[in-house]
């Protein structure tokens, strides 16, 4: 029996929705977790606000970490929820189970993505409405519209980008692990979470502009705060630079999956525990 | 005694082969030390950017002592707990520890060493890039250099004892609430004034940072290191009084740590919770 278009597309359209919802439901069931998601990255938001208020800087900057801070929760989302779940599922012997269906590998990257932004929403949430109501940051809410499609623009870039190191990781034991955690910090400064991308100098800047949640939360910032958001790139090139990572990030991460599961099957590493 | 240390010694060495066999050791030192820089350079360019207004190189001096020496807390506070997870669920052999003739406390203080040798090269990586990438005035001739490497000891030990209360927690508790400890870390981080002055805490948050033994620490650390206090609610505590609190914190929580963690070493092996899994 051979399978038509239709059915390949009513699959992964089901791969994607049930591995959307497995995650969403998921993150739903400890309520403890639920509290370390949202309350304790507010913490650290919070000590990086007070460093501004320390040093007597104008309530804008207070607004950025802010920003900042409510990104933080989907650039780490996408490392250890998206980049490393293909390792963990490997150490939970649950990858063969994907790889055996007849779905692709992207859709199920893209349910664990959508999943994924569901459930980071919920501590971007907190974090924004800590800063507006807490530490009384700044929010120009009659510009939360553009702001909002240049935030929706920038998930897409950087959740393709998290489906490029998918299958980087695949192939990856213990290292995946580390290399998450060295994605960590270094990208909370290039991407310039607390402080204007521009303060980096216009070398070291362009390359950051290389990150699409760099080159979305300068724009985000430009949109709400004007010139007093001190952007790098001009505000009107943003989303076309945005939509290009988006394209490459999606080309570049079905080339690679297929490239790695292929070479991970060959090299029998595909159910090869990392620990 | 010599049983004891034969056992620390044999569990910091397991440690550091679980840390560092993933890599080549060039690998493993970009690792070790990318966390610290980079967070030095996040607060750098914080300062850089409201330079024009009041934050000064000395304002940055103080941030950065602070956030150099809390990476203390944070590498050995949660890397002792998360031994007792990934042990117990990960590779699946806190069982056999645990039938070993040792003692559970031994191994995991061994453990918390490997935490304080990695966090250490973090630490001096980062006082090296101060100094010399920076040029921060770190250190001069009248530095006193013995109490700092005291001070640090000190404060490592109470660390030490407050990362074997959570693991004792970690014992009976899901795995998940490593959120628990991260929490925690990040709380400290918060109150103890590691980036900021203290007094930009509200009046209850600084009466809790003042009943935390890091505030203290800190404050010592960067008294001795550049000759001059920070903290404007410390500003009146003499140095003797700082290290009066710190080693009375100290002896405080190795008592308490002793006391806790017998009590959850009991509940974790009368509830079966030694070999559980809830790696869901």
């Amino acid at each position: 029996m051979t399978t038509g278009r239709g059915d390949v597309l009513r699959m992964n359209l089901g791969a994607i929705a049930a591995r959307a919802q497995v995650r969403i439901v998921a993150s739903w069931r400890e309520k403890s977790w639920i509290v370390g998601e949202t309350i304790f990255p507010f913490l650290a938001m919070a000590a990086f606000v007070l460093v501004y208020r320390g040093l007597k800087a104008p309530p804008i900057y207070e607004a950025f970490v802010v920003l900042g801070g409510a990104m933080i929760a989907y650039w780490n989302n996408v490392l250890w929820s998206m980049a490393s779940q293909f390792f963990w599922e490997k150490e939970q012997g649950q990858l063969q189970l994907y790889l055996i269906t007849p779905v692709s590998r992207m859709s199920i990257l893209l349910g664990m993505a959508l999943g994924g932004i569901a459930m980071t929403t919920s501590r971007a949430a907190v974090i924004l409405a800590g800063g507006i109501l807490i530490f009384g940051v700044p929010f120009p809410w009659e510009r939360a519209l553009p702001a909002f499609g240049l935030f929706l623009l920038t998930l897409a870039a950087v959740y393709s980008l998290g489906m490029i190191l998918s299958s980087l990781f695949l192939m990856w034991g213990r290292e995946a692990w580390y290399t998450a955690t060295l994605f960590q910090e270094p990208i909370h400064l290039a991407s310039g979470f607390y402080f204007p991308v521009r303060a980096l100098g216009t070398v070291a800047a362009s390359f950051a502009s290389l990150l699409p949640i760099a080159v979305g939360l300068d724009g985000i910032r430009q949109v709400l705060y004007g010139e007093a958001a001190h952007g790098f790139l001009p505000l009107r090139w943003i989303p076309l630079v945005l939509v290009c990572l988006l394209a490459l990030f999606l080309f570049l991460a079905h080339r690679s999956l297929s490239f790695m599961e292929t070479l991970g099957k060959r090299e029998g590493r595909l159910t090869l525990r990392g620990d | 005694m010599k049983r004891t240390l034969d056992v620390i010694r044999s569990s910091a060495w397991l440690g550091w082969q679980i840390e560092a066999n993933w890599a080549d050791p060039f690998l493993f030192l970009v690792y070790a030390i990318a966390k610290p820089l980079a967070t030095t350079l996040i607060l750098f360019f914080m300062v850089r950017v409201v330079s024009a207004g009041t934050a000064t190189q000395d304002t940055f001096l103080f941030l950065f002592l602070g956030n150099t020496f809390f990476l203390y807390v944070t590498e050995v506070l949660i890397g002792i707990s998360w031994a007792v997870f990934r042990d117990r669920e990960d590779y699946e052999t806190l069982k056999y520890i645990y039938t070993a003739p040792i003692r559970f406390l031994s191994y995991l203080l061994g453990r918390g060493f490997t935490k304080v040798t990695t966090a250490t090269l973090g630490v001096l990586v980062a006082l090296l890039f101060g100094k010399f990438a920076l040029g921060l005035p770190l250190g001069g001739a009248g530095t006193p250099w013995g109490l700092v490497v005291l001070a640090v000891a000190l404060g490592l030990v109470a660390v030490l004892w407050l990362g074997i209360i959570l693991a004792g927690a970690s014992l009976i508790v899901a795995r998940h609430s490593i959120n628990m400890n991260e929490g925690l870390s990040g709380l400290f981080f918060l109150l103890s004034g590691a980036v900021f002055p203290l007094e930009v805490l509200p009046a209850w948050a600084r009466a809790i940072s003042l009943a935390l033994p890091f505030t203290y620490w800190l404050e010592l650390l960067r008294r001795l290191i550049l000759g001059r206090p920070y903290a404007a609610p410390l500003a009146q505590t003499p140095d003797l009084s700082l290290w009066g609190v710190l080693a009375l914190s100290t002896a405080g929580l190795t008592v308490a740590a002793l006391l806790w963690f017998r009590w959850c070493e009991h509940v974790a092996r009368s509830r079966g919770l030694i070999d559980w899994k809830t790696n869901y």
